[in-house]
């Protein structure tokens, strides 16, 4: 058995250990710091180094193949992003900073096995193991009424969510009397049209819809968002959108035609997810929340992607879970700087920041715009990908519905935008203090986005081998 | 009609009358000991169905572990014994459309084949079988477990710990408070 395609689980698992024996020794922040740099930076390493090497764990149901390493040097590459931010972890206890990272730790341990993952059991003790330790780290706030507040939101809504994946399995499992998801597509290939299983995979994906805050299970996100700690949120608008995306890909695969109770279902989930998450957004003040609405938006576009079946669509969700990944924590970025104290920021914060901070208002610029799909940035190119592959597929009304609704975000990301450039700022306002690290973070994340918008071509070809890896 | 035939429509009688009176005691403690005698209940019953395994585990994790840990609940939250009426309107009126949904849906499906039913097959383990494979086969899945048991431990370790003063100073250099 080749072992060196689990390296990226290693290191994590490495870094768990580390951490579960830094919470026993007297509170020190900066080493906590230090520690945590580094071992993300080896997972990411590490990630990069075994991208070509595969494995199989027999029996148990645990693949590396080329599609999940690819997915690990998101995660890993997302984690990086969020340790980079901890530097200032004002908001966690200082004793409290060795488990913030063990569980930091652990959800990136978790989400890395839910993408290489093919048996339903350990599909479904991942997603359990990452939600409850972003659970935890969302009670980890200074604030500790607005922690629990959110944690108990979210936990509630991920039981819910958790118990109806449950059900989905045991529906498949009754039409199909599969476990292992290869056994499950070459069952599933004459069931299109049996209601059952159609009942059973959508409910299947309820689970993973909830991790995406898509429609139904979308309610957590602006008050998750809100009460818990900006690292966290970051992670939560980064790393588990992307390993969320990760996982549908791979459920989603297995019906390769769909079936149309199935794609239908989708579409108006998609459609609904959309205009929630867009009209949601445009009333909102604080800026967490509106991220958190245009996260659940996000998450329509993303079942366009998923609900076309081919690997061409496959291949653009990828591409825009590294957009997503690239954009969001772009924002959380300047929410991390201008929130230094903890605070959450509301819209008027940001006035003046093209003053205060050039190179981050740029960044923000770069991706608001992104988000919004204006070219020439990462957005752009991700959205243009997702809905020329569901055009190929028929899907045309519901893409033109997706750009009506890509015309309403418009109107909120350039309020913020507004807000960042146009606004003066109110005489009360502090100085704006920049670590040193966070200008050259933010000029590096404007140029990827930018650069990779322009060309997309060596990340396309990378997604479209993922993408046949799956099947 | 046999003995197994007679010990499982007792069994099912008990189990029926515990839950029942569960549900509507006023005191949280007589509830959570009825719950306990219907759950010893479900594990004789499985233990009739060949199951010794799962009876063992109902009696360990639902009359053992979950039920010390309501009681636990109940004594630490001190509840009283509410004195409004035991099932408020708004509560009771829904439950009772759901629960005539699901009867209407249990007698169709009594009375009418839906041409669905499959015989599912029964796989007899011992324990020692069964624990065998479960170490064997999805050991990946127990060491994911252990974790989210670590998980679990550093979550109450974190909910249930000490929180410091708001005005406390903390950091490398702030002194570390020595508490008897």
């Amino acid at each position: 058995m080749n072992w060196i395609g689990f390296a990226p689980e290693m290191v994590n698992l490495l870094a768990v250990v580390v951490f579960l024996g830094l919470a026993l020794a007297p509170a020190n922040p900066r080493r906590d710091f230090v520690a945590a740099m580094a071992l993300s930076l080896l997972g990411l390493a590490v990630s990069l180094a075994v991208v070509r090497a595969t494995g199989e764990l027999p029996h148990q149901g645990y693949r590396a193949d080329l599609f999940a390493q690819v997915y690990k040097i998101l995660l890993a590459g997302g984690l990086v992003l969020v340790v980079a931010v901890c530097r200032d972890l004002a908001d966690v206890e200082a004793r409290r900073h060795p488990e913030f990272f063990l569980l930091l730790f652990t959800c990136n341990l978790a989400m890395t096995m839910l993408v290489s993952a093919v048996h339903l059991l350990a599909v479904y003790l991942a997603l359990e193991l990452s939600s409850y330790a972003l659970y935890v780290l969302v009670v980890l706030r200074r604030d500790r009424e607005l922690g629990v507040e959110a944690a108990l939101k979210y936990f509630l809504v991920g039981v819910v969510a958790s118990a109806v994946t449950l059900f989905g399995f045991a529906l498949l499992y009754a039409v199909t009397r599969a476990t292992t998801l290869d056994a499950l597509a070459r069952a599933l290939v004459g069931l299109g049209a049996n209601p059952l299983a159609a009942v059973g995979l959508l409910l299947t994906l309820g689970g993973f819809f909830f991790k995406l805050a898509v429609f139904p299970f979308h309610f957590w996100a602006p008050d998750v968002y809100q009460g818990a700690v900006h690292q966290v949120g970051a992670y939560i608008a980064t790393v588990s959108k992307v390993a969320a995306m990760g996982v549908l890909l791979r459920l989603t695969a297995l019906t390769h035609a769909g079936g149309p109770p199935l794609v239908t279902l989708l579409a108006v989930l998609a459609m609904a997810s959309m205009t929630v998450g867009n009209l949601a957004a445009i009333g909102q003040q604080d800026l967490k929340r509106l991220l958190a609405c245009s996260s659940v938006a996000h998450g329509g576009y993303v079942l366009i992607g998923l609900l076309s079946f081919s690997p061409a669509a496959h291949a653009a969700v990828m591409f825009y879970a590294l957009g997503v990944l690239l954009m969001k924590f772009t924002c959380f970025l300047v929410v991390v700087t201008v929130a230094g104290d903890g605070r959450n920021p509301r819209l008027e914060d940001l006035a003046g920041l093209h003053a205060r901070s050039p190179v981050l208002a740029l960044a923000l610029m770069m991706a608001l715009f992104g988000l919004a799909g204006i070219p020439p940035t990462i957005g752009f190119t991700g959205k243009l990908l997702v809905f020329k592959a569901a055009v190929d597929q028929g899907h045309l009304a519901l893409v033109i519905f997706a750009m009506l609704n890509v015309v309403v975000s418009l109107y909120y990301y350039l309020l913020v935008l507004k807000a960042a450039y146009l606004a003066e700022p109110a005489a009360g306002l502090p100085p704006l203090r920049v670590p040193r690290g966070v200008p050259v973070l933010a000029a590096a994340l404007a140029c990827a986005m930018v650069a990779i918008g322009f060309f997309p071509a060596p990340v396309i070809r990378l997604a479209l081998a993922a993408a046949a890896a799956l099947g | 009609m046999n003995l197994y035939a007679v010990a499982f429509y007792l069994l099912a009688a008990v189990i029926l009358g515990a839950t029942l009176m569960a549900v509507t005691r006023r005191h949280l403690v007589h509830a959570v000991l009825y719950l306990i005698v219907s759950f010893f209940g479900s594990a004789l019953l499985f233990y009739l169905f060949g199951a010794p395994l799962l009876a063992a585990l109902e009696v360990i994790i639902y009359a053992g572990a979950v039920m010390i840990l309501f009681l636990f609940i109940v004594m630490m939250l001190r509840v009283g014994a509410d004195q409004g009426p035991l099932f408020p309107p708004r509560q009771i009126l829904p439950a009772i459309a759901m629960a005539a949904v699901y009867l209407a849906v249990a007698s169709l499906l009594a009375v009418r084949d839906t041409g669905t039913g499959g015989v599912l097959q029964t796989a007899l383990a011992d324990p020692r079988a069964f624990g065998d494979y479960l170490f064997r086969n999805a050991w990946l899945a127990v060491e994911i477990v252990s974790l989210l048991l670590l998980v679990a431990l550093v979550g109450a370790l974190v909910l249930g710990g000490r929180t410091p003063a708001a005005d406390t100073p903390e950091g490398p250099g702030a002194p570390r408070e020595v508490r008897p």
